[in-house]
């Protein structure tokens, strides 16, 4: 090997032995990105106003307050502070990422001088020595310099799901051809960023004020109009479910990717290792002319087969002893399912069924030493091992044998019926069969077992085996049983599915596996419903040839790849939309894409999980690419929108349940928050209308987005679901949006008309209380907003100064504040609910909100009472009983809420 | 199609229920189908024209009458046609018993506040101060050889005095003994009388003697008035005096002020004030600065105080309570 001197050298020379990764958009750009944003140009174009606006106020009176020049940098303050908070989601959402691929790195065994290193694999240069062994990672592109049966998965580089030998032979010009050569799993894949569009509608005002004035209020109307807090919010309850999804296993990089994610309407998924649980596990088992049925679930422990007939025992015999898996050492205390066995899928599954139900198979095996075996191979097609009994007083000698059946039977005169030995006749043959056609039905590998007992007379302990020239009888075995095996689906698979059935969910299998396997494991886990044929099924029932069969009496399909090589674009969209389950075997990934884009043709949102390199365009291509965490590809999981991490299907409909909830509370979020913005609004066109005292400030308005209003819009996402979540039909994406016209029209025109009318009765009031009553107070605007006007009289004859009656302003600005907050709350406790009654859902099941209602009236309080002596914020103390005029204006917004959602519940069509 | 069926349903239900409110809340789900059904309804309707021109004339009138009955009420889909009618209706419901909930809010809540009395006056205590004449400014330049650049504070003086006339008071006021409150128990509705101010208590100031108040000799007049506040008293036997001073430079530059009333205060009989309703001829007292030598050609800033027990006239943001400044700068 190299000297570690000039590994170094070589290091420094070729940098080390990383993929240069893709270019990043630098920090700033994307922090400036989210300063410009949407709502963000708006506000900036507010705050540009309002120093504008003094500019112009100085020119004209040197002594013009700063009231413009603080809007204008809190205006700005909001922006950057909005800006920053995005920012930051985002960076934590991209790090989450960074930390997923960091979590395994990748180590080499290296030769270096002349003695095995474990390096880094980023540390390796070129002419380093490695080795590897079965299980690793090729940590770099290599040259084989001696290989022993190697073989290599290329597939998340080429697709070819087999694996491909490799040897030191250099066999092909190109060289992912040639044997010698492995690679390193690559990825390029640029990064995806996030935005989040929100929809925004700005009202343009031009009235024929003074220059002054309408900036002043088109300020207002900016900043009532634009829900400040809305980016902060939606950002902040969409990381809340990102988070709770992570817990359940699903990690979403984007955050509309957890929105859309609610929006699925068909999942194309793999099967193995997502619906299944990828490994082989014995299902079925044939003796004594019956068959049994094992436990496949995930833990194997509940195995209530008959295990009292001799036959069994004879039967365990062989499963035990001739098979050569072993259980790793040193795990003593990991489950028996869980340990890690160094043999292929078929033995492991054998050797752990025998664990679990005989307990020590290893001692089992030291008991019955093996003398000689021969291992499995297809032209065989079958395995032998000559074995010692563990009874003392039998010297013979066992011979076990296991196979594919057929040949296994072969080799057999008689078969064991009830640990009795009879000959094997026509009718038991027949029975074999039966049994074997119907193991093999259900897509499940067969093993046959058999055995013979050799005469110790001939065969004495000291006979020498000999494996090549075969001096031991190879035929007249006894046949004892079958024994098949299958790749079970994962427990909570079946749940899952008919959870997406009943949520209108469509789920496509796309796998690489023989059709009948696939459709065995379709039909056991429900995507194929029990009572659903594929036209194969009903040409058998009907016994007619298929063609005969009419296509769309078919509700279920298996397709393969090769016919869907042959199908053209209009032959895919029918197949998609005439079948409602469907299952595609002997697919390629290649094909995977083709699917995904027949199904987004159907005008589908489509899901699609993948882990291979291949997989990674049908994952770009589809509204959703789920990548799965434990097999998946560095460049899948790039490419995708979500890992899973455990790879399990249920996740994804964990995931989309919450997606489904989270566009639910969204909408509660958006329309709590909208319905506010006319309360808002209304008091500025009054003003220009009715010519009254300005109802509340712009500074003030702030205060209600981004404080009293924030947490409780947030406690919103924590919202149980309303219990029909999951029985809904999936969303139209671009029909039903997250604001659509009901919602707004309710928002607006309804509740938040209610609300500003209740915050009118709280300002006038305050005023009238103070002796301005309404009468006066109509037109009253210029009069009172001239600074040298130092004797207004009000309604009872009384002169105020003009500092006198910026204070009631400003008290005014409190008192319409304090009556917007008061009515948000029951804004808030209605938007719980979107058509059950809140007595339904529960007051007190969302902790949070009340969490949210108590925030809303300690800031209240704390601005009032507390920050009431800052002149710049226009807030002042206001007398207690004013808190409580806006209450009943507040319970009849909740009483009027609940008779619509009554109306709604009574005559569910309307909605 | 189910869902417009329940609709339909749903609305001719509605008709007949009074139940106003229960009837809006559907209205936004329903106005999006209402396109589309309207289409629906004009496609039926040419349909029935269509076969009405094939009928004999003489029932046409009954087919028209049968086509607009239809559009006004469709028997067999349980609707009424006239759709945006019904949801304008609807919305004018909605909006009109929204308005009748914050009117009764509002009335309910005025039968609380007295019309007489101010139910606080905190905000507008403690008095403000103002003077005439005024005209957007607080700066008083004036030429005293050039009677332009001054008549307009004689017309604005002569025009604010003349609620002052002696015979006008006289024949409005009451002549009520000085130096106490001049107290009107009684019912709140009740009129009270107001205590005479006669202008000619404003002696050289008034304008009776010198018709220019003073500014064609460069003395001029200005007079101080208190703001009105329903039910302030000022501390009995201290009446609220108003005394001037230069506000910032050399005290001498203001050599002379007279005082008219010469006690420069405002008596108590002018207290309380009971608001405008009952106290309908009450003239606010005043006070007349006669600045008769003051320093000529710059400008001189001036402070005029309110002094007095209660009286507060430092307040930093607000520069007109208890106090008022304005410059004088007269040319010669």
């Amino acid at each position: 090997g190299l000297s570690s001197t000039r590994a170094a050298e070589l290091l420094a020379r070729d940098g080390p032995n990383t993929l240069t990764p893709p270019k990043e958009t630098p920090e700033i750009i994307k922090f400036l990105k989210q300063m410009v944003g949407g709502f963000s140009i708006l506000l900036w174009i507010g705050a540009i106003l309002c120093w504008i606006a003094y500019g112009i106020q100085y020119s004209n009176d040197k002594s013009s307050s700063l009231d413009s020049v603080y809007l204008g940098s809190v205006l700005a303050l909001v922006v950057i502070l909005t800006g920053v908070f995005a920012y930051y989601q985002e960076a934590k959402s991209t790090n989450i990422m960074a930390s997923f691929h960091q979590m395994i790195p990748q180590q080499a065994l290296v030769i270096r001088d002349s003695e095995k290193k474990t390096v880094p694999a980023d540390q390796l240069v070129v002419g380093d020595i490695v080795e590897i062994k079965g299980g690793d990672r090729i940590p770099a592109d290599i040259r084989l310099l001696s290989a022993q049966g190697c073989k290599v998965d290329n597939s998340s580089l080429t697709g070819e799901s087999e694996p491909q030998p490799r040897s030191c032979e250099f066999t092909h010009e190109n060289p992912l051809e040639t044997k010698n050569i492995s690679f390193f799993s690559t990825t390029c894949l640029e990064g995806v960023a996030v935005s989040i569009g929100v929809l925004f509608f700005i009202i343009a005002v031009s009235m024929k004020y003074y220059v002054l004035d309408s900036i002043i209020f088109l300020i207002g109307i900016i900043v009532a109009n634009v829900p400040e807090g809305l980016l902060a919010t939606v950002t902040v309850a969409l990381s809340l479910t990102a988070k709770r999804m992570a817990k359940k296993n699903c990690l979403v990089k984007g955050l509309e990717a957890v929105e859309t994610l609610g929006s699925t309407s068909i999942i194309c998924s793999d099967k193995t290792g997502t619906l299944t649980q990828n490994r082989m596990t014995v299902a079925h088992l044939w003796f004594d002319n019956q068959v049994f049925v094992a436990d496949t679930s995930e833990d194997h422990s509940n195995q209530v087969f008959d295990q009292s007939s001799a036959t069994w025992t004879s039967l365990s015999k062989i499963i035990t002893l001739c098979n050569r898996a072993e259980f790793r050492p040193g795990q003593e205390s990991v489950p028996i399912m869980k340990k890690a066995v160094v043999g292929d899928a078929s033995e492991t599954a054998l050797l752990k069924f025998s664990e679990v139900i005989l307990g020590n198979v290893m001692e089992i095996r030291k008991r019955n030493r093996k003398v000689a075996e021969i291992p499995f191979n297809s032209t065989n097609k079958f395995q032998l091992s000559i074995h010692e009994t563990d009874d003392p007083s039998d010297r013979r000698f066992l011979v076990v044998m296991k196979g594919a059946p057929e040949r296994v039977l072969e080799k057999c005169s008689t078969i064991m019926v009830n640990g009795q030995e009879q000959p094997l006749d026509r009718s038991t043959a027949k029975a074999f069969h039966t049994a074997y056609m119907e193991l093999g039905g259900l897509g499940e590998r067969v093993l046959g077992f058999c055995h013979l007992y050799l005469p110790a007379d001939e065969f004495p302990a000291t006979y020498s085996f000999d494996v090549d020239t075969m001096n031991f009888p190879t035929s007249n075995f006894c046949f004892v049983g079958l024994l098949s095996m299958i790749d079970p689906p994962r427990s909570t698979v079946p749940d899952a599915v008919t959870k997406c059935r009943s949520a209108g969910i469509k789920i496509i299998m796309v796998t690489g596996d023989h059709p009948i396997t696939a459709k065995a494991i379709a039909k056991s886990v429900g995507i194929i419903s029990a009572n659903s044929e594929t036209v194969e099924d009903i040409a058998k029932r009907l016994n007619v040839a298929v063609e005969q069969v009419n296509r769309r009496d078919a509700k279920a399909a298996v397709v393969t790849g090769t016919e869907l090589k042959d199908m053209s674009p209009a032959q895919l969209d029918e197949l998609l939309a005439n079948h409602s389950e469907i299952v595609f075997a002997r697919t390629s990934p290649q094909q995977k894409l083709i699917i995904v884009e027949g199904c987004q043709r159907q005008d589908a949102i489509v899901a699609v999980t993948g882990d291979g390199v291949n997989d990674s365009p049908a994952l770009k291509k589809a509204d959703i690419g789920i990548a799965m965490g434990i097999t998946g590809s560095d460049a899948a999981k790039s490419a995708a929108d979500m890992v899973l991490l455990d790879d399990n299907f249920a996740s994804i409909v964990t995931g989309v349940e919450e997606g489904r909830l989270i566009f639910d509370n969204l909408k509660k979020t958006i329309a709590y928050t909208l319905t506010k913005n006319i309360a808002e609004l209304c008091p500025f066109l009054i003003y220009i209308i009715a010519g009254l005292p300005l109802p509340i400030g712009t500074i003030t308005i702030l205060f209600i987005d981004l404080g009293t209003d924030i947490i409780p819009s947030i406690a919103l996402a924590y919202e149980k679901a309303e219990s029909d979540i999951m029985n809904r039909k999936p969303r139209h994406k671009k029909k039903d949006r997250l604001v659509n016209k009901p919602l707004a029209v309710y928002s607006y025109l309804h509740i938040g008309l209610m609300q500003a009318l209740g915050a009118f009765v709280v300002y006038f009031t305050v005023y009238a209380q103070e002796g301005f009553r309404p009468s006066t107070l109509l037109n009253l605007r210029v009069e009172w907003e001239k600074g040298y006007v130092n004797d207004l009289e009000d309604s009872y004859g009384q002169e105020w100064t003009s500092y006198q009656r910026r204070y009631l302003e400003w008290t005014g600005y409190t008192a319409f504040f304090v009556g917007i907050m008061i009515q948000q709350i029951a804004d808030l406790i209605i938007r719980k609910t979107r058509r059950n009654s809140i007595f339904q859902q529960g007051l007190f099941r969302n902790k949070v909100i009340w969490v949210g209602i108590a925030s809303q009236v300690i800031i209240a309080l704390i601005l009032s009472y507390g920050l009431g002596s800052i002149v710049a914020l226009n807030f002042t103390m206001l007398r207690p009983q004013y808190w409580f005029v806006a209450v009943p204006h507040a319970v009849l917004i909740w009483v009027y809420d609940e008779v619509r959602k009554l109306a709604i519940r009574l005559y569910p069509g309307s909605k | 199609d189910d869902q417009d069926e329940v609709n339909q349903n749903y609305l001719a239900d509605e008709e007949e229920e009074a139940e106003e409110e229960a009837r809006v809340m559907v209205v936004p789900d329903l106005e999006e189908e209402e396109e589309e059904e309207e289409e629906e309804e004009k496609e039926e309707e040419e349909k029935e024209e269509e076969e009405s021109q094939t009928q004999e004339t003489g029932s046409a009138w009954w087919q028209k009458w049968q086509i607009v009955n239809e559009y006004l009420w469709d028997p067999e889909k349980r609707m009424s046609l006239a759709r945006t009618g019904l949801i304008l209706v609807i919305y004018f419901f909605f909006y009109a018993s929204l308005a009748a909930v914050i009117t009764l809010c509002v009335y309910t809540l005025f039968l609380t506040i007295s019309p007489y009395m101010p139910t606080f006056t905190e905000r507008v205590k403690p008095p403000g101060v103002m003077i005439r004449p005024f005209a957007h400014s607080l700066n008083f330049n004036f030429n005293v050889s050039e009677p332009d650049t001054w008549q307009h504070y004689v017309i604005s003086l002569n025009g604010f005095l003349q609620g002052y006339n002696d015979s006008l008071q006289e024949e409005m006021n009451v002549d009520c003994p000085p130096g106490q409150y001049f107290i009107q128990d009684g019912d709140e509705d009740e009129d009270k009388k107001a205590c005479q101010f006669k202008r000619s208590f404003l002696k050289n100031c008034s304008g009776l003697e010198d018709p220019t108040f003073g500014y064609s000799t460069g003395q001029p007049c200005i007079l101080l008035k208190m703001n009105r506040i329903v039910g302030f008293r000022p501390e009995p036997g201290d009446p609220v005096k108003v005394s001037c001073k230069v506000q910032r430079g050399d005290e001498n530059d203001i050599r002379s002020i007279n005082y008219y009333p010469e006690s420069a205060s405002f008596d108590l009989r002018y207290y309380p004030y009971y608001g405008k309703l009952t106290h309908v001829n009450y003239t606010s007292p005043l006070v007349a600065m006669h600045f008769t030598d003051v320093v000529k050609n710059q400008a001189v800033p001036v402070q005029c105080q309110l002094k007095g027990k209660g009286i507060i006239n430092d307040v930093i943001n607000d520069r007109f309570v208890g106090r008022v400044i304005f410059t004088l700068n007269i040319e010669t």
